[in-house]
Order: C-alpha cells, then sequence, then structure tokens
C-alpha cells in the first residue's frame, strides 16, 4: 500500500514524461550525437564519428567571430532596446486615459505578427531603390541618395535589429504593465504623503516590485532573441558577405542549404552551451531567488 | 496454436499490404493495360512523368488523347512525384515492368543502358534526325552514342541561356547592339553601362551577387580557357592572370554604380523581379525567364540577346541543356507504337506547346510562324543559338558534389571583392583550391573517370 502511495504521482507524470523524453530528449541527444560526426544529407552513405572534426572547422571558420560578434551585437542592442522603450511604453499606458484600450491594441500588434510577415516589411521598407525608408530620408532633406541598406555591411544587421526591436517592444510592455497593476496603489499614496518624489517613487517603489518579472522577461528575451533566425534569414539571409550572419541563422543556413548537419549541430551544441551559461550567470547576479523581498 | 494462428495470418496480410504499396498505380495498371492489349489486339501504351504538376499532366493527357484520335492507340498516364523517381523507376527496372515510354533524366541514362532497360533509337535518328536543331545531334545524341555506343534518347526540349534586354531604352538611347562575331562580353559590358542612366532610375544590368552569383561568372572565365574548368589532372584552371583581370571587368559594373547596390544580395527572383519591374536593363539567365517578361512586360519593351561570345576564340558558350529526355523501355510489347508516341510528342505542334509551358527552347527546326519562336518570336534568338556552329556547352565544377560551395563559398567570397574586403586573386585562389582539392579527390575514388570537356557543334574538334 505505501509503495503504491509513492508510485502513484509518477504514474500520473508518466504521460508528460514520455512526451518529453521524446521531443525533447531524443533530438538533444541526437543532435549532441550528430555534432561529433561526419553527417552529410549529400553523403547519407558516408556517415562516421570524425571526433571534434566539426568542432575545429567551427573555430577555425575565418568568418566565426565576426558572427559571433554580430550575434552579440544583435541580442544586446535588441533586448537594451525592447526593454527601454517596453518600460516607457507601460508606464504611459498605467495612467487610464481615453482610448486607452484601443491605443493599447494597436501598439500590441507588432507582437502578433509572424516574423516572416515582419521580415517581409522591413526588407521591402529598406529596399536600396523603392524604400519608403530612403524615400522619407530623401524627403527630409537627410540624405542626398539613396542607401543601400541590405547591402552595406553594418547597416544590414543595423536593419535587422530594427525589426527585432519594433517586433518585441509590446512583449516587455505587457509584462511590465501586468507587473505596475499589480503594486498597490496605498504605497505610492504614503509615499506621496511622506513627501517622496516621482523619480525616487519610480526607483525606489516601482522597480524594486517589478524586478522579478523585469529579470523574467530579460531572461526570456535574450534566450528567444538569441535563438531566432526568421528575422536574420528573411531580411538578409546573413549578407552580404555574412556581415549580417548571426549564429542560429548560421546553423540553419550550413543545415539547410549546404546540408551539413554535423557542423550545423556542432554549432547547436555551442549556442546550448552559451545560452545555458548566460542562464546561470544571469541568475546569480541579479539574485533572482532574493528579487521582490524587501 | 491459436497465437501462432493468428500470427501467420497477421504477417500473411503485412505483406499483402507491402506488396500494396510496392506496386502502387504504376504496376497495377500496367497489368491492367498488358491484358487489354492482349485480348483485344488494339494497343495501348503506358507513359510515365516523373516531374508531374497539374499543369504538366494536363498537357499530357490532352497530347495523349490527340495521339488515340489520330492512331487508335491508347495512353495511360502514369506519374511519380520526382523526389521517388529514380528509386521508383529502379523498382520497376529491376522487375521488368517498366512502363513503355519514360521521361529520363539525363543522369539516369547510365544506369539504364548499363540495366539495358531502354532500347536504341539510332534507326528513328538516322530517318528523321534532320529535322532537330544541331544542338541535339552534335551535342545530345553525339554524347550518348560515345558513351553508350548507341542513341537512347529523345530531348523534350532546350533550357538555353541568353541576355534578356529592354529593346524600349535601346531605342530611344539609339543604341546599335554589336552581332555575331563583335557581340563578345566586352560589347555587352558596354550595353550595360550605356543603358545605365541614375535620373531615370535606370541601371544596366541586373546583378548576381548572392546564390548562385559564381554561375554566370564561372561562363564568362570559361571564355578564356576554351570552355574548360580543369586541366587534365583536375587543377582548376579559371584562377590565371587573364582570369583575374576578367573577375575584376566582371565586378567593375558592380563597383562603379551600372547596376543597384543592392544587388550583391541578389538572388534569381531579385535579378527577375527588378528587371520585369524596369529597374534594370539587361538579366543574363535561363529561356524560363522569358515567361515572366511575357506576362509582366509588353512585347515592344524586352527582346533577348544571344550570350556573348568570347574575345578569344570566339566560342559562343552556353551552359544550355534538356531537362528529360524520352526513353522506350526494352520490356514495352509495343515498341513502333511507343516509338511513334515519342515522335508525336516532339512533333513541332506538340512540342512547342509543351516548351512554351516550361520556358524550354522547342528541339526542331520547323517552328514555322509561331508568334513565340518563330522567326520574329522573342525566342527565335534561342533557337537560333542551338545551330549556331560555334555553341558550346562548357562543363560545369565538376561530377562531384559541390552543394555546399554553391550554397555559400562561392557567392560569399566574390560578395566580399564586391565589399572591397579581399581581391579578385583571392576569390579565384580561395575558390580554385576548395575545387582542386575535391576534382583530384573525385579522380583518385573513380578509376578510369576524366575531367569532363566542353560540349562543341563540331565533334572532330574534341
Amino acid at each position: 500500500m505505501e509503495k503504491k502511495r509513492k508510485r502513484e504521482p509518477w504514474l500520473f507524470l508518466l504521460p508528460v514524461l514520455v512526451v518529453l523524453l521524446l521531443l525533447f530528449g531524443y533530438p538533444l541527444i541526437n543532435s549532441i550525437v550528430m555534432a561529433f560526426q561526419n553527417y552529410k544529407l549529400t553523403a547519407p552513405n558516408d556517415i562516421y564519428f570524425n571526433g571534434f572534426e566539426n568542432f575545429k572547422k567551427l573555430f577555425g571558420d575565418p568568418d566565426g567571430l565576426m558572427i559571433l560578434k554580430n550575434s552579440i551585437i544583435y541580442v544586446v542592442i535588441s533586448v537594451a532596446g525592447q526593454f527601454l522603450l517596453g518600460l516607457t511604453l507601460a508606464l504611459a499606458l498605467k495612467k487610464q486615459f481615453k482610448g486607452r484600450g484601443l491605443y493599447q491594441s494597436i501598439v500590441f500588434l507588432p507582437w502578433a505578427f509572424s516574423g516572416f510577415v515582419v521580415g517581409l516589411i522591413f526588407r521591402w521598407s529598406f529596399n536600396g531603390e523603392y524604400g519608403v525608408v530612403n524615400n522619407l530620408l530623401m524627403k527630409l532633406g537627410i540624405i542626398d541618395n539613396n542607401i543601400a541598406w541590405l547591402g552595406t555591411p553594418g547597416y544590414s544587421l543595423a536593419v535587422v535589429i530594427i525589426a527585432m526591436i519594433w517586433m518585441g517592444i509590446p512583449f516587455f510592455a505587457i509584462m511590465i504593465l501586468a507587473a505596475l497593476q499589480s503594486i498597490p496603489a496605498d504605497v505610492y499614496e504614503a509615499a506621496d504623503v511622506d513627501g517622496c518624489g516621482t523619480v525616487r517613487q519610480f526607483f525606489q517603489i516601482t522597480l524594486p516590485y517589478i524586478k522579478p518579472t523585469l529579470i523574467t522577461t530579460v531572461l526570456l528575451r535574450t534566450i528567444w532573441i538569441f535563438n531566432s533566425l526568421d528575422l536574420v534569414v528573411i531580411i538578409t539571409d546573413g549578407g552580404p558577405a555574412n556581415s549580417s550572419q548571426t549564429l542560429p541563422a548560421y546553423m540553419y543556413s550550413k543545415a539547410f542549404g549546404s546540408y551539413d548537419f554535423g557542423f550545423a549541430a556542432a554549432l547547436g551544441v555551442m549556442l546550448m552551451i552559451i545560452l545555458g551559461l548566460y542562464a546561470l550567470i544571469f541568475l546569480k547576479v541579479t539574485k533572482y531567488d532574493k528579487a521582490g523581498d524587501f | 496454436m491459436k497465437k501462432r494462428v493468428i500470427a501467420a495470418l497477421l504477417t500473411a496480410s503485412m505483406a499483402v499490404g507491402l506488396l500494396a504499396g510496392c506496386g502502387s498505380s504504376g504496376g497495377d495498371s500496367g497489368g491492367e493495360s498488358k491484358e487489354a492489349g492482349k485480348q483485344g489486339k488494339e494497343a495501348s501504351l503506358r507513359f510515365i512523368d516523373v516531374n508531374p504538376s497539374p499543369e504538366r499532366q494536363k498537357y499530357y493527357e490532352g497530347v495523349f488523347q490527340k495521339f488515340e484520335e489520330e492512331t487508335g492507340i491508347s495512353v495511360a498516364y502514369e506519374s511519380v512525384p520526382w523526389d521517388d523517381a529514380a528509386d521508383k523507376l529502379t523498382v520497376l527496372g529491376t522487375s521488368g515492368q517498366l512502363p513503355d515510354v519514360i521521361t529520363t533524366h539525363p543522369s539516369w541514362l547510365g544506369q539504364f543502358t548499363e540495366a539495358d532497360w531502354i532500347m536504341p533509337v539510332d534507326d528513328y535518328v538516322e530517318e528523321h534526325g534532320d529535322e532537330f536543331v544541331e544542338a541535339v545531334k552534335n551535342i545530345n545524341w553525339a554524347q550518348e552514342k560515345e558513351k553508350y555506343g548507341h542513341v537512347y534518347s529523345i530531348p523534350d526540349g532546350f533550357m538555353v541561356k541568353g541576355i534578356f534586354y529592354r529593346k524600349d531604352w535601346v531605342e530611344e538611347i539609339g543604341y546599335e547592339i554589336p552581332t555575331g562575331k563583335d557581340w563578345t562580353y566586352d560589347a555587352y559590358f558596354d550595353l550595360i553601362k550605356a543603358l545605365t542612366d541614375k535620373e531615370k532610375k535606370r541601371y544596366g544590368n541586373s546583378f548576381r551577387g548572392a546564390r548562385g552569383a559564381f554561375d554566370p561568372l564561372l561562363t564568362y572565365l570559361q571564355t578564356f580557357t576554351g570552355g574548360y574548368t580543369y586541366d587534365e589532372e583536375g587543377n582548376f584552371l579559371l584562377n590565371s592572370p587573364e582570369c583575374v583581370e576578367a573577375l575584376e571587368k566582371w565586378c567593375e559594373i558592380y563597383k562603379d554604380g551600372y547596376v543597384p547596390e543592392d544587388s550583391v544580395n541578389w538572388g534569381f527572383v531579385e535579378m527577375v523581379d527588378n528587371f520585369t519591374g524596369g529597374l534594370t536593363g539587361t538579366v543574363s539567365n535561363d529561356s524560363e525567364v522569358a515567361k515572366a517578361c511575357e506576362e509582366k512586360m509588353d512585347p515592344s519593351q524586352w527582346g533577348v540577346l544571344p550570350m556573348p561570345v568570347s574575345t578569344v576564340d570566339g566560342k559562343l558558350l552556353n551552359s544550355a541543356g534538356s531537362p528529360y529526355s524520352y526513353t522506350i523501355s526494352k520490356t514495352s510489347e509495343y515498341p513502333e507504337e511507343a516509338l511513334a508516341l515519342v515522335d508525336f510528342l516532339v512533333r513541332p505542334e506538340n512540342n512547342i506547346e509543351y516548351c512554351k509551358m516550361g520556358g524550354l527552347i522547342p528541339i526542331k527546326n520547323d517552328v514555322g510562324d509561331d508568334e513565340t519562336y518563330g522567326e520574329n518570336g522573342p525566342y527565335a534568338p534561342f533557337l537560333a543559338q542551338l545551330n549556331d556552329p560555334n555553341f558550346t556547352v562548357p562543363p560545369t565544377y565538376g561530377a562531384f558534389n559541390y552543394t555546399d560551395l554553391h550554397q555559400d563559398m562561392f557567392h560569399t567570397e566574390l560578395q566580399k571583392y564586391l565589399l572591397g574586403q579581399q581581391s579578385a586573386e583571392d576569390v579565384l585562389n580561395h575558390i580554385g583550391d576548395e575545387l582542386t582539392a575535391r576534382m583530384k579527390q573525385y579522380l583518385a575514388d573513380n578509376e578510369g573517370a576524366e575531367v569532363e570537356k566542353p560540349k562543341t557543334m563540331q565533334p572532330a574538334a574534341e
């Protein structure tokens, strides 16, 4: 009887565990195995273990460092931009005003778009010949000649970042707004009575209250953005000459362009290690366990 | 005991299921048609399409209908998706069940002839050869004869490269485009420069900077080596000083602003869209682009020029080829009727209809005054190329697998030069080193393999 009792929760969990193992465990282990194999879809009869060959190739890739640098720039600027603008938007939406519901639903719209659609919109807006961006800049007298946004190293990555920021602001805003609305009003009232200014209220009351939400949101978004490849692939496809390539997009192009699954899996394992370390360090530094205790 | 019986029954039912799966439509209808043929004397044929689409099926069924009306021979249309085609035909071939007429990919001919699955058509070629364009006789058939001892297939059409240009722009600036021997790559670059007018938002050319960027460049570089990519030992030839200079010239139109700056990222779609959309004055590509031009442009706006000739030896290098060809199965019960069907399929009116569907060029000279292929039609220059004695089909990168390079290295290396990150010499040396290594590996792995030669219209010259 006692034994049965102990087994009971496991039995209830079993279906979920099986699904997890099948859908996450198996592909995960398989891709780790593949990272140590010569696994090219173009030569399906020539698959064998090749030790650290894929990793050697990865670290010897002449564009490798640039791609890593691109990924870091892409993630840091995108997350920072989304965070700041999302926070601003949330603060603006906190107070009641006429038409807030409508306004809110409009500004949250980008989050509802698929990455593919957003990618296409930005690709066309920044088109060097017909793009609306060049047109506007010309009319405002800021530039004299068309800029080939997607054909110039540096600019092409900037376009991807702008698209990513635009798309991700609503998510930050929604999360932060929810957190803001959960702060009890009497805390602010008490602060007002004590003669505490708005700025101080923000830093002493608002921020500490929403800190757990901020940490979770930043962590999640960092991982999502780092892993996302749709915008890069659709807007620039990493070009020109890999100057807007990021690690996951590069992995995608290696897997589904060159069919070198071994090399792509090695990249995937690297990605996983980088993100794992990031999550550990981030949670430690932000003292996530203690956030919100005051 | 009971269990065993059930197990046996289940096994049997599974086996039956498997067999049914393997046989599918091909096997079944084959059996039926043979029976019908025997019982009611009337011949009936089976035809298999290996690249089916609703459009192609409609075309074939229409033609078969006409064939039946004319000859009384019915033809059953069968199809297999391209991805499974090679496997399926191998299964059918091994079990002696190949349909009478097979659309065949050029790369399968070696297997089919070695396995003795298809019939030679030398007699037909002897009798009807003169109706076909020179390229079919001197390239397709000459090669088959050389490789397999006989001619086995009749091509479905030709995918030929050409240069599409804005006829109205050329007329507007009063530019005289050189012809014949004077229509060289240098003349092509001059035309691009002349058509550029940034005030009017006109660029000379749809430049290809992204995926596939090296393909047209390869053909241009080959004009300096008589059409060769490698020497006999497998060393890459296209990094000679002349080729480096040629690459610089090729990219000059980008660097000097005769093409849109964005085009460093352009692939096929962007090239064609910007030509039909009116931003660029020329685009060099396959004959299939003509379909897009017909749909989106006025006939007075565009025309086709042949590929430019080499400044070195006057050869007209064009990476042309036939997508498929028709072969006749050796197991066919009605070989004569099958040949009649093939002959019917390549009859000018049927072949023209087929070619229009896929932007191909017909394989017979008798196109009459067809509005597309006839003398005044937009495709006429393509047909003329197929009869030009200087027409040469150069080899590409080699018989080994180079997908990974084609998807990444080739154009990335070129883009780095376009953006000033490395020299032209670096581009060709990096690509050359990789290709030489693969070619040598291929030659070492495949005994008796040789470096592919350019195919010319003068077999004696080879």
